[in-house]
């Protein structure tokens, strides 16, 4: 029994971890305080300035939703998902969710386990004035441990610290192996790095591998595991018992601080300034200037991966790369107007690197804010609509005194009239009693307004369009145009109105029996308009009510991939040329399952690709463009 | 010996040059496609400026190609180009052996379904410019029953880069203008609206037509395009315009509109281009060989071209088209192809 007690009387004694250095400092951590020190810094004056700059509501908004125990919940969850697993990532392209994981998680467990030590072994060195800056960073250069003292819990954390190295090593070499074949983690394009890039990029991927080689010359002195310990009897192997170890900790601190010096200026602040934009947003607050304030956050929060040059579709041209929203963002965050302008005004608007975005930043709403910066404050002449309040809306023709439902067609349905013959047909076979709301014409829903940027016009529209609904008395307002129902949907606020797009409410008619309709072999492709799946979430409606009058086959790019027609009103600059080669990619995609019909919701689609298909000289086989009202009118 | 010339396509191009070569003693063969000559002439009433009917003069196209060898419904299989000659495979199964190529293979209307927002083949009362043409051929359309109001749109499918056409079409504004005097003469009573963009009037007695449009028969000339058109409960069309010269919208009930569709290029052209390994410009029409003076002369030695293969064309520009081509063809076949030695060289010099 004595010689336990002796023993464990011993290792009370003597300290399981010894200071090396007395003093807790060496010359080589200066180049890393300096840098984290000047990185500090800036994100304190940075975060300060910003909140100054969001108006004082929104910033009550953000206080009181940290402690809203639904918003601090989701935001806890977005923080581990986003930031440090990068989950988003993962569900489409789990190599490279692998490799950002790897680094992101893996470096936030290596510094936390890095305090946890200190904490644990010399707890006196985690205040700041005893080097806490720097001390648990390169605390295995500062520590020796007892050798007679190897008890478990030193050698579980080597274990981690070891194993967290190894795993992001294994990200890194992912990462260098992108730069060079990034299609092999599923990226086509990949941005290009600033100077500041490249300055972060090469320190961040010098620090590990030298992080690797500092730690293991001294693994004989302050411990390491599997990773670290035979490295460094290679190192014994090669070089004696004497290592010269110093210039690895050198570089390793020179890395360290050239990545942190480098950072505010560099894509790699997203990793901070995804935290705010995220603690924001789920507050619920929203630019309103496409530079200052919450959109500071915003574009400060865009990691620049580049997932946005694959998804937007005018980039099936190698030329128009220069137009995506990473570019968008880096020359907002530049000021530079004039490259902003252009860029926000060639956008077609279709919100795919908004859905794809792993970040989630809503670059649309962005280019949309940029474009009311100058768009505005154009003066255009719309007496003629009468003015907003006094405005007489068109008297609606009722079948009844009190329809059921009212029905909307839109300027866009109007110019393909075929639309709006099959949904009036469809609701007579349904025997829907309803109202026609702008048979004669009625006036702009308002939504290409606000895609141009033109938001007190839009108002002015959607103001005597309210006036007319609400006086119609009916309970179903149904829309054949998505553009409209976004803005219906989201802008106009009618109580006790339901607000359906015609998808929904025909495939509603068919569930309750309402619509009888015959099923057939026809093979269909349905094409997802922008507006309707990812502005408005409308995927599996007029899939479930086309499933019944045909078979459905799979586009290439489907659901929140679906890539736009090509005929967006959201561009205002986009030639006719490029329009063309996007409906053509987006043509490619849906004809990949060789259907006899390409279906869609949207009168602009129904247009863009009646006149692409009519062009196409690579068809082989002929297709028709089909509205959705129109299939389910012919069978 | 006399040189062969393959002439395709039978409209008044093919017609005029294959008269004014076999009046210079050569060999002409004429294929068309269609089995009736004459083209989209062969289709129109009557013509402006003067309104002569279009049967006179096809008439008198047709009978001055006396002694050609005519070919209807028959098409090209097959070109091989041999040393000077080409050899041409037709689908009557007859292989001709020819100096000279001439292309003469015009143009196609636009088709009017493609403007859905003018609802051609969606609202009973809309028809086309070559519709109303048949009407006043055969005098039956069921479409028109004593309209009180028609309109006319002009530019349907050019000048309309949305449809895939940027270029002016030349023959609608003046087609239009007919037309709208035609039926101000059949229906005097309807009022007749013309929707334009603006009115390209350039050949000679073509402003007399217009002034006699508006001052004679009151015809009324909006400067707008047509933005949409909706039909009512009792057949007749709502449309939707814009008055630029007012500066405001407005809207208009008719009875009838007429669709003043356009020229495109003929659907043929991508399968002779093929066939000819000629170039076909970004437009759809033919390339001619570059340069202001080049003429009729396709990039290819001993291939010409005429009418509206390379673009939209009056009949008199047509015509002049023909008999240049054929001017030129004949300076092809006496000077140049001949000089068996110096072919090439003479090719390089001169074509």
């Amino acid at each position: 029994m004595t010689p336990l007690i002796n023993l464990l009387a011993a290792q009370a004694e003597v300290p399981e971890v010894i200071d090396r250095i007395p003093s807790g400092f060496s010359y080589f951590v200066i180049p890393f305080t300096v840098g984290i020190v000047f990185f500090l810094c800036w994100i304190g004056v940075g975060c300060v300035r910003l909140l100054r700059a969001v108006p004082r509501t929104d910033r009550l908004r953000l206080w009181k939703s940290l402690f809203i125990p639904k918003t601090a919940a989701k935001n806890i969850k977005e923080l581990f998902c986003d930031c440090l697993f990068h989950v988003k990532i993962w569900q489409r392209k789990p190599l490279l969710g692998y490799m950002h994981s790897a680094i992101a998680f893996g470096w936030f467990m290596i510094i936390i386990l890095g305090h946890i030590e200190v904490a644990l072994f010399v707890p006196a060195r985690l205040n700041v004035t005893r080097g806490g800056l720097f001390y648990p960073i390169f605390y295995r250069y500062f520590v020796w441990m007892n050798p007679g003292h190897t008890t478990l819990r030193g050698a579980f954390f080597f274990f981690l610290m070891d194993f967290f190295l190894l795993y992001i090593l294994s990200g890194i070499a992912l990462a260098v192996f992108k730069r060079f074949r990034s299609i092999v983690l599923g990226m086509r394009h990949t941005t290009k790095p600033s100077f500041a890039d490249r300055v972060a990029l090469y320190s961040l991927w010098m620090i590990f591998p030298l992080r690797l080689l500092a730690e293991s010359f001294t693994a004989d002195l302050s411990g390491g595991s599997f990773l670290t310990i035979p490295v460094n009897q290679f190192w014994h192997f090669l070089f004696g018992d004497k290592l010269w170890f110093m210039p690895c900790w050198w570089a390793y601190s020179i890395c360290l601080g050239l990545f942190f010096a480098a950072m505010p200026f560099s894509r790699y602040m997203h990793i901070l300034t995804e935290v705010l934009w995220i603690l924001l947003r789920n507050a619920g607050i929203k630019p309103n200037h496409p530079r200052k304030g919450v959109a500071e956050a915003e574009i400060y929060a865009c990691s620049s991966c580049g997932l946005c040059l694959d998804a937007c579709p005018m980039n099936v041209q190698k030329k128009n790369l220069k137009f995506s929203s990473v570019y968008f963002i880096r020359f907002l965050r530049r000021h530079n107007e004039k490259k902003i302008n252009a860029i926000a005004d060639k956008c077609l608007m279709c919100d795919k690197c908004h859905a794809l975005c792993p970040v989630g930043v809503d670059a649309p709403a962005l280019r949309r804010a940029q474009r009311a910066t100058v768009n505005n404050s154009l003066p255009y002449d719309y007496s003629y609509l009468g003015c907003p309040e006094g405005m007489v809306p068109e008297p609606i023709q009722t079948y009844s005194s009190n329809p059921e439902v009212l029905y909307f067609a839109g300027c866009m349905s109007h110019l393909t009239p075929r639309i709006i013959k099959s949904v009036e047909k469809i609701f007579k076979a349904a025997g829907v009693e309803y109202a026609f709301a702008d048979r004669d014409g009625g006036i702009c829903c308002g939504r290409p307004l606000m895609l141009a940027g033109k938001t007190d016009a839009a108002a002015a529209t959607i103001a005597a369009n309210k006036k007319m609904i609400q006086e119609s008395g009916c309970s179903t307002l149904v829309l054949s145009c998505p553009i409209c129902f976004k803005i219906f949907k989201e802008e106009y606020h009618l109580e006790g109105i339901k607000v359906v797009h015609y998808t929904q409410f025909i495939n509603e008619l068919i569930a309750s029996g309402r619509l009888k309709v015959e099923k057939t072999d026809r093979k269909m492709v349905y094409h997802d308009p922008c507006e309707l799946g990812r502005g408005c979430g409308v995927y599996l409606e007029p899939r479930a009510a086309l499933s019944q009058v045909g078979t459905l086959v799979k586009a290439s790019k489907e659901y929140d991939e679906s890539i736009c027609c090509g005929g967006s009103l959201g561009s205002l600059t986009l030639d006719t040329h490029d329009r063309a080669k996007i409906s053509e990619s987006s043509l490619d995609s849906l004809l990949v399952g060789k259907p006899e019909t390409i279906v869609t919701a949207c009168p602009l689609c129904l247009k863009t690709f009646s006149e692409a298909v009519s062009n196409a000289k690579y068809l082989t086989e002929p297709v028709q463009v089909k509205d959705f009202a129109e299939v389910v009118c012919e069978h | 010996m006399k040189n062969n010339i393959l002439i395709i396509g039978g409209g008044p191009a093919g017609l005029e040059a294959s008269a004014q070569l076999q009046r210079m003693g050569y060999n002409v063969i004429l294929i068309e496609r269609s089995a009736q000559l004459g083209g989209h002439l062969a289709k129109w009433d009557r013509l402006f400026p003067d309104r002569v009917p279009a049967d006179e003069v096809l008439g008198g196209l047709i009978h001055a190609t006396e002694g050609v060898k005519c070919f209807t419904d028959t098409d090209i299989r097959a070109i091989n180009r041999l040393e000077k000659s080409y050899n041409v495979r037709l689908t009557n199964g007859i292989t001709v052996l020819s100096d000279a190529l001439l292309v003469a293979s015009g143009f196609d209307l636009f088709n009017a379904v493609r403007k859905e927002e003018y609802g051609y083949g969606i609202y009973n009362q809309v028809m086309t410019n070559a519709d109303l043409e048949a009407y006043f051929k055969t005098g039956r359309d069921k479409r028109i029953e004593n309209p009180k109001k028609i309109g006319f749109v002009h530019c349907v499918g050019s000048r309309d880069e949305k449809s895939g056409c940027r270029s002016c079409s030349k023959v609608c504004c003046a087609t239009a203008v007919k037309q709208a005097i035609e039926m101000k003469q059949a229906f005097p009573q309807a009022d007749v609206f013309c929707f334009y963009m603006d009115l390209r009037l350039f050949g000679r007695h073509y402003e007399d037509l217009y002034l006699e449009a508006q001052k004679e028969y009151g015809v009324r000339f909006i400067r707008g395009r047509v933005a949409e058109v909706s039909e009512n409960y009792d057949g007749t069309l709502l449309v939707k315009a814009e008055d630029t010269v007012a500066s405001k919208p407005l809207k208009i009930t008719l009875d009838l509109l007429v669709l003043m569709s356009g020229m495109r290029p003929s659907a043929s052209v991508k399968e002779l281009g093929e066939h000819l390994g000629m170039m076909v410009e970004e437009d759809g029409y033919f390339a001619v060989r570059s340069g202001i003076a080049a003429g009729q002369r396709s990039p290819q030695p001993g291939i010409f071209l005429a009418g509206a293969a390379t673009g939209p064309k009056t009949l008199p520009e047509t015509l002049a088209d023909a008999r240049a081509a054929a001017m030129e063809i004949d300076r092809y076949l006496t000077e140049i192809f001949p000089d068996a030695r110096n072919y090439k060289q003479l090719v390089k010099e001169r074509w």
